[in-house]
């Protein structure tokens, strides 16, 4: 090996080592678990929550391309609106003091004649 | 210089190794310091890679003939850009590009995802370190790059049917498809080791599964056209194990860029998607391998070599410990909810994964049999063409169709009143076309012509699911049409896009029924002055030339084309024999196509005789560059689906505030 | 429409069936795998006038036209001394020479092994070029 190549070969090896260890030598990232229980439970709930109203949109959205009939829109929507009232419910039960701020949408009232009136913002996946 | 590559690999070697034991131990043990330092080997082993790439690169490009690996692949005359992409002309060259960029794009996922890393998926660094020692410890101790003998007075060069544009991209995209799979494998692996059953995994690795198989699906289409015009017998799919290779992990990830929809909206399938995750590594493993191994007959199998041992190891090392994984975790990733009608998307997308996967199966099988039979019977087996297009057509129709219902039918239930109005349209278009398409001939492959009216089905669906949606979107406000289209397909990229690529497998299946159901052949032998005829052309023999040029002789017959008794210029077909000792001679077909109809001329010079006559053998492949279109629409639709959305980022952001962040990838 | 839990899994077993019941039916009628035969095996089996494959070493003298009457050659086993007279008809690929591995299908007729036509294939005697044409169409 030429000397200019074992030069760079140990460099490299150096350079390695030292990003290898470089977590232990500044020492900043404490030993902290690496999650909660509790952490889990609220994710699980704003994802079902998640699920229910983007579904909630996309049944609307699929109502008014007629992908759903009328007939279907109304069994279907009840379900997913006690879905994620459930979940906003459960979310809110293990937060007291969480703000309602961050919760993007409120199931809309059971009114099904209003409800096809009302401009619809967002358009789910 | 060979020993700095040499070395690079070693550190990188060690890096990895320590990236999967160390990583492994932090996970276990709940050390997040050490989990970093884990971490930081992987980047660390990326740049020693680099390294060493870099060594072998510049190697190529200074002509280094001291290394074996570039006397085989390169000549001191070969144009630059061949001898930059001869590294991976062999098997050594292929395996550092892997880990290139296994450990590439293993880091960049991983640092793009730190502290969903680190808090929460601690075994995805190991993982992926395991998969990169893998790699390089067959690149250190069995299959170096870095070899040097002698140098000898000029190199073997590279194929010449190599020394194209094709083969310039056709490789790297692939390896990218192949590799990238694994970072989806590796984020799922860990959420299952860590007893994770939400769906960060999914969506922190979507857009990465989605380039990988974009990259697959671009990959195989490349080395179609490759060999439609180079290999030129005048088709462009030969069912090769090479060619199969890519396309099971492609059908795979398919059936799983689906069914993480139906996991998403409804919270099913976790099981069937973490098996589909884990089969497509796997399968893109054993494409490697076949690929790698010279293991059986085929179009490009590489010499009998050293690895094929290794790879079957670690294949079933894999495909052993994903399955250990999902089994011990089956009881957390049970679902609660069940489908609610067969008549729905979810049910839409389960049939489709069902007909994917075992079209997967059944090409698997037809690779694997032959080798399994030898050991088996000690006779060798061949499985052709007919077993594969009986299954291609078997699973691909109803695929197909399934490509049409499902955008159609809405999620958990769809009455079957309500499917029929959505179909009404479509379908009376497809019925349409294909009476159509019987007068005009189209009964003699019943296949074909079902394949044609389900292709103009899918197509009618699509545009008008794109009508009605932007109609919508107008109702809700918007100002004008191209505005409303415009928020359509951004407000939701991923569907929008999806249709998009079903489009261009529409396409795609289109010109594959063409050319593969309706295609014309003749066989003629000509002297000068004659003629034939095949279809609406006319081709006669004006003469034969043989010319030296460069490094080659080329033997031309020329030819006079008219069409419907118009003249149409000059084509030529023939061959050509390299001097270069070792060099093969290559076939230089003569393609004409007609873009209108998007239907190709296609003449194959077979033989020259002695006494100047040629034999001919002319195709006239319809709807054949359809094919290549649809590789431009699939491309156009990944992009628009994976196109990043500010929106959605932001509604994830709020919705994961209260737990550690996650950016989506 | 009633409110009805279908369990995935039933969905997924009979679909399975359903495949199965495809495969078994593609592979008593159509007939999937052919038998890739050495001379010495083709000679020793019970293979006349069955559809195989057979692979072996070109030996000329190469004589007569493949896209007139017929190229006739013989084939010898890889590693033995049998040998089996061939006729072929169609396609030759560019790489077809005297000591080359090829393969074709056909049928054994009369101590002749008849070439289906457009079935030769060489393969490579280079690491990786490609195969010359002879797919079949």
């Amino acid at each position: 090996m030429t000397t200019s190549a074992v030069i760079l070969a140990a460099l490299l090896a150096v350079a390695a080592v030292l990003w290898v260890a470089r977590p232990f030598l500044l020492g900043t990232a404490k030993e902290a678990p690496f999650s909660d229980d509790l952490a889990d439970e609220r994710l699980r709930l704003l994802e079902e929550r998640d699920r229910a109203l983007g579904a909630l949109k996309e049944l609307e959205f699929d109502n008014r391309t007629g992908k759903v009939t009328d007939a279907d829109y109304r069994e279907l929507v009840g379900p997913l609106r006690r879905e994620a009232a459930s979940a906003i419910a459960a979310l809110a039960a293990l937060e007291p003091d969480a703000e309602p701020a961050k919760v993007t949408a409120t199931p809309p009232p059971v009114d099904e004649a209003a409800a096809h009136d009302r401009p619809r913002e967002e358009q789910p996946h | 210089m060979p020993g700095l590559g040499r070395a690079a690999l070693v550190v990188a070697l060690a890096l990895v190794v320590y990236a999967a034991l160390a990583g492994g131990y932090a996970a276990v043990k709940g050390r997040r310091r050490l989990g970093d330092s884990a971490r930081n080997a992987l980047v660390a082993s990326f740049v020693a890679c680099l390294t060493a790439s870099l060594v072998l690169w510049g190697a190529f490009l200074s002509d280094d003939l001291r290394f074996t690996y570039v006397a085989e692949h390169s000549s001191r005359n070969l144009p630059t850009r061949y001898a930059f992409t001869a590294f991976w002309g062999g098997q050594e060259g292929s395996l550092l590009l892997w880990a290139l960029v296994l450990t590439a794009i293993g880091s960049a996922a991983v640092l793009l995802n730190r502290r969903l890393v680190s808090d929460v998926l601690p075994w995805t660094v190991p993982i992926l370190g395991a998969v990169a020692t893998f790699f390089l410890l067959v690149l250190v101790v069995v299959s170096s790059p870095f070899a040097t003998t002698p140098e000898p007075a000029d190199g073997l060069g590279l194929n010449t049917s190599l020394q194209n544009p094709y083969m310039i991209a056709h490789p790297p995209l692939l390896y990218l498809g192949y590799v990238g799979l694994t970072i989806p494998f590796a984020f799922a692996m860990a959420a299952l080791a860590s007893r994770r059953v939400d769906e960060r995994w999914l969506v922190a690795t979507r857009r990465w599964t989605l380039a990988a198989w974009t990259c697959l699906g671009v990959g195989i289409l490349l080395g179609a056209k490759w060999a439609y015009e180079e290999v030129g017998w005048g088709g462009w799919y030969a069912w090769d194990p090479v060619e199969n290779a890519a396309l099971m992990p492609w059908l795979v990830s398919t059936a799983f860029l689906h069914s993480v929809m139906v996991q998403e909206k409804k919270g099913m399938l976790r099981v069937w998607n973490v098996i589909l995750v884990a089969l497509a590594f796997c399968l893109a493993l054993f494409g490697t391998f076949l690929t790698r191994s010279g293991v059986l007959n085929s179009i490009h199998s590489f010499a009998e070599s050293s690895i094929g041992g290794w790879f079957l190891g670690f294949i079933c090392l894999a495909a052993a410990a994903s399955i250990a994984l999902i089994v011990s975790r089956l009881p957390l990733l049970r679902s609660r909810t069940k489908m609610e009608s067969l008549v729905s998307r979810e049910a839409a997308f389960l049939y489709n994964n069902l007909f994917l996967v075992a079209f997967a199966l059944t090409v698997l099988w037809g690779v694997a049999w032959p080798l399994v039979s030898e050991a088996v019977r000690g006779i060798q087996t061949t499985v052709g063409a007919p077993y594969y297009d009986f299954f291609a057509i078997a699973f691909g129709l109803p695929l197909v169709l399934l490509m049409g219902l499902g955008p159609l039918v809405a999620w958990r239930r769809a009455s079957l009143r309500s499917l029929g109005a959505q179909v009404a349209v479509p379908a009376a278009v497809a019925v349409a076309f294909g009476i159509g398409l019987v007068f005009a001939g189209a009964a003699d492959s019943p296949a074909g012509l079902i394949g044609y009216t389900f292709a103009v089905f899918v197509l009618a669906a699509i545009v008008l699911e794109f009508a009605r949606g932007t109609h919508a979107r107008k109702a809700l406000g918007e100002t004008s049409w191209p505005a409303a289209f415009a928020s359509l397909v951004g407000r939701n990229r991923r569907r929008y896009g999806g249709y998009i690529v079903h489009a261009a497998i529409a396409l795609l299946v289109i010109g594959a029924v063409g050319i593969g159901a309706f295609h014309t052949t003749r066989v003629a032998t000509l002297s000068p002055g004659e003629a034939m005829t095949v279809e609406d052309y006319e081709l006669r023999l004006v003469g034969v030339t043989d010319q030296r040029v460069a490094n080659r002789e080329e033997l031309r017959a020329r030819l006079a084309v008219t069409r419907d008794g118009d003249p149409s210029g000059f084509v030529s077909a023939g061959k050509n024999r390299y001097f270069a000792p070792g060099e093969t001679p290559s076939n230089e077909v003569a393609i004409r196509t007609d873009w209108l109809r998007a239907e190709d001329l296609f003449v194959i010079g077979d033989q020259f005789n002695a006494d100047g006559s040629v034999v001919l053998k002319v195709f006239v492949n319809p709807l054949v560059n359809l094919i290549w279109l649809a590789g431009f629409v699939f491309l156009l639709g990944s992009v628009v689906a994976m196109w990043p959305d500010a929106r959605e980022q932001a509604r994830l952001a709020r919705r994961l505030s209260y737990a550690p962040a996650v950016r989506e990838a | 429409m009633a409110s009805r839990r279908i369990p995935v899994r039933l969905v997924v077993a009979l679909s399975v069936a359903a495949a199965l019941a495809v495969f078994l039916l593609y592979t008593s009628f159509a007939g999937g795998a052919t038998d890739s035969l050495r001379p010495s095996q083709l000679l020793a089996g019970n293979y006349a006038g069955k559809e195989v494959q057979l692979a072996g070493i070109v030996k000329g003298p190469l004589a007569g036209d493949p896209h007139a009457g017929g190229l006739r050659f013989t084939l010898k086993d890889f590693d033995g001394p049998q040998k089996v007279e061939v006729v072929y008809m169609g396609s030759v690929p560019d790489l077809f020479a005297a000591e080359r591995h090829v393969y074709l299908r056909g049928t054994l007729e009369n101590g002749t092994f008849v070439g289906e036509e457009d079935s030769l294939v060489t393969k490579c005697p280079s690491k990786y070029a490609p195969k010359a044409d002879g797919e079949p169409t």
